[in-house]
């Protein structure tokens, strides 16, 4: 398997406080990894790392073969970051701000006009070229600094909290930007806290808790692995407490619950149920043979919500 | 769009690079754009116009009395006062730039932005110099033709203006330098203006008080009010020159004395209890000082950029 990023063993302390603590993850190439976990857990500190702002206590990192240590310029000419913050440059024009970043990467003068037109175009902010850019939405700004990260075509793009902060239009905005860009290819890592948009775009997740990775892997595993068994409602016409009878006895039914004690609909029932798709068609075939009045019977989708309290024990380092 | 990223090589190429610096293009459109600029030049130079016409108003009033002052010394006053106000810019004007060129990206929180980009240390850190230290000189050179009328007037020769012009150059960088040192080590921007105002003040002002200091009470100390035997006479005279040599204002003033009273622009011979002693111009062993500060300086700044937190 073809590993773009590659961590082994990394920790970091600031005196006697552990933020990361014997970290290894490898990210696929073409990835698109939302890394969660609740504040102070080490995100940020791992992202560091790995964009060469930070030097680590132990272990190592790697993009693409490249340690972020010891060859950081081979590693900062294929990684595109974002923080968490949009530093602005007062008096500084779109088209300039572009311009600046891409002399930074070494861009040659004949290159940067086009480039800058592409750039602009793919975040939706041509007609914004000639403004300042201090006087941009807090989206735009965004936007502006995702552009900005390309402007080099990186293969890997690390991104902080990349929706952090923004209204719910710039969000999705973002989160489209995000999925063209995983369409072009490129390997997206981002951490962010808000846990169903990780969950639209991203093809793994990585969740880390007081600086330990405590669980990673694609999105349906996990979500499998760490929910493992169906949460199901059924709802009835005023015969709940018979339907309560017959499934008190069934051996893949847990945890029977009604309204109020769950936040579900009166005349309905919530259990958990650990059998296959076939148990669960028969146990249904049972309940309409038994004459209950079911006028629903569903599956609740479970989210990463569920595998994040699951996996994560509400520890801060 | 990976076919546009280039890694230039040889010299040639590092040189055009160095000319087409980001850091310095982006800071001089920053302080160039807009009226401020403008407006800053435009005060500056109605100022010193009115104080040097304050001070030729005054001398010629004074040359007109017979008993009153010369033009040429008229000449040298105004020359004074020109190289009082270059003084000040080159000691409190330029370092003010670079002590914020930093931490403002800092505090801005671009700094890591410019850190992951492929711009490198030497290139951040002269773009920033460079482009505080032009508007510093534009300030300086459009002060020069002030200096013709210290020409007009006479008592002033080309060397002089030279020899200044070279001092007070290679002082701006340093004194830049020291701020941009500071601006890279500290946290925040008032920090880093307070700790290199402190150090500019202290290389200007405080070494001749504590040199007067130190020299009144060593000498009163060791030989009560008579001058000292030789050849203790000898080596103070010598290390009042090189003391002098660490200091502008004091670098300025003897070595002027040096070119108008002795007519020595590097050295010349003095008698001292019968002894002849080589006494050097202080300008040399200031250019060589200010020099070394200056390459340690950028040295240290670069090393400092190029240096990954650990924290």
């Amino acid at each position: 398997m073809n590993h773009i990023i590659e961590i082994q063993s990394l920790s970091k302390k600031y005196g006697h406080l552990t933020a990361l603590d014997d970290l290894n993850l490898s990210i696929e190439t073409g990835a698109v990894v939302g890394f969660i976990g609740p504040n102070g857990a080490g995100k940020t500190t791992t992202i560091r790392v790995l964009t060469t702002l930070l030097q680590p206590s132990s272990g190592e990192a790697r993009v693409k073969g490249y340690s972020v240590v010891s060859e950081p310029r081979k590693v900062r000419s294929l990684i595109g970051y974002m923080p968490d913050f949009f530093g602005v440059y007062e008096e500084m024009k779109v088209w300039e701000y572009l311009d600046f970043f891409a002399a930074c990467y070494d861009i040659p003068d004949r290159s940067r006009n086009g480039l800058i037109d592409d750039l602009l175009t793919l975040v939706d902010l041509r007609h914004k070229k000639d403004v300042y850019v201090d006087s941009l939405s807090r989206g735009m700004q965004q936007r502006l600094c995702l552009a900005r990260t390309l402007a080099h075509d990186p293969e890997v793009l690390i991104l902080d909290e990349p929706a952090s902060g923004l209204d719910p239009r710039a969000r999705i905005e973002i989160r489209e930007l995000l999925r063209e860009l995983k369409n072009m290819g490129k390997t997206i890592f981002f951490s962010s806290h808000i846990l169903s948009e990780v969950a639209d775009i991203c093809t793994s997740i990585a969740v880390l808790e007081a600086g330990k990775l405590v669980a990673y892997g694609n999105m349906d595993e996990m979500k499998r692995k760490f929910t493992p068994y169906r949460l199901i409602q059924v709802r009835v016409i005023d015969q709940l407490n018979k339907l309560y009878e017959s499934l008190v006895g069934v051996p893949q039914v847990a945890n029977l619950k009604q309204a109020p004690e769950v936040d579900i609909p009166s005349e309905t029932l919530q259990f958990e149920f650990s059998g296959n798709d076939h148990q669960l068609s028969r146990l249904l075939n049972e309940l309409v043979e038994a004459n209950h009045p079911i006028i629903s019977f569903n599956e609740v989708t479970r989210d990463l919500e569920d595998v994040f309290l699951q996996v994560t024990k509400g520890i801060v380092s | 769009m990976s076919e546009i990223i280039t890694t230039p090589t040889g010299q040639a190429r590092r040189s055009v690079r160095q000319m087409r610096n980001p850091v310095m293009i982006r800071e001089l459109r920053s302080h160039m754009r807009g009226r401020r600029a403008f407006s800053v030049l435009t005060v500056y130079l109605v100022l010193m116009s009115s104080f040097i016409l304050l001070v030729y108003l005054a001398y010629s009033t004074a040359v007109s009395n017979p008993f009153g002052p010369s033009s040429r010394q008229a000449g040298k006053a105004v020359f004074a006062a020109v190289l009082a106000a270059q003084l000040f810019l080159v000691i409190f004007i330029g370092p003010a730039f670079t002590a914020a060129a930093i931490t403002g990206e800092k505090e801005r929180r671009t700094y890591d932005l410019l850190r992951t980009t492929l711009l490198s240390a030497r290139s951040l850190v002269s773009g920033k110099l460079f482009s505080a230290l032009s508007y510093v000189l534009l300030l300086i050179l459009v002060s020069i033709p002030f200096q013709s009328i210290a020409f007009l007037l006479g008592g002033i020769a080309p060397i002089e203006i030279i020899l200044s012009q070279i001092l007070i150059i290679l002082s701006a960088l340093t004194f830049a330098l020291i701020g941009l040192f500071f601006s890279i080590t500290m946290r925040s921007t008032i920090a880093a203006s307070v700790i290199t105002f402190g150090t500019a003040i202290f290389l200007t002002i405080g070494t001749p008080v504590l040199v007067g200091l130190v020299a009144s009470l060593f000498g009163t100390f060791f030989f009560g009010v008579s001058s000292p035997p030789w050849p203790f006479e000898g080596l103070l005279i010598y290390l009042g020159l090189a003391l002098a040599a660490t200091n502008l204002p004091a670098t300025l003033i003897v070595s002027d004395f040096f070119l108008v009273e002795q007519d020595a622009l590097f050295f010349y011979t003095e008698l001292i209890d019968g002894h002849s002693v080589l006494l050097f111009s202080p300008w040399i062993l200031f250019l060589a000082l200010y020099t070394l500060l200056a390459i340690l300086l950028y040295w240290a700044s670069v090393r400092q950029v190029r240096k990954v937190a650990r924290r």
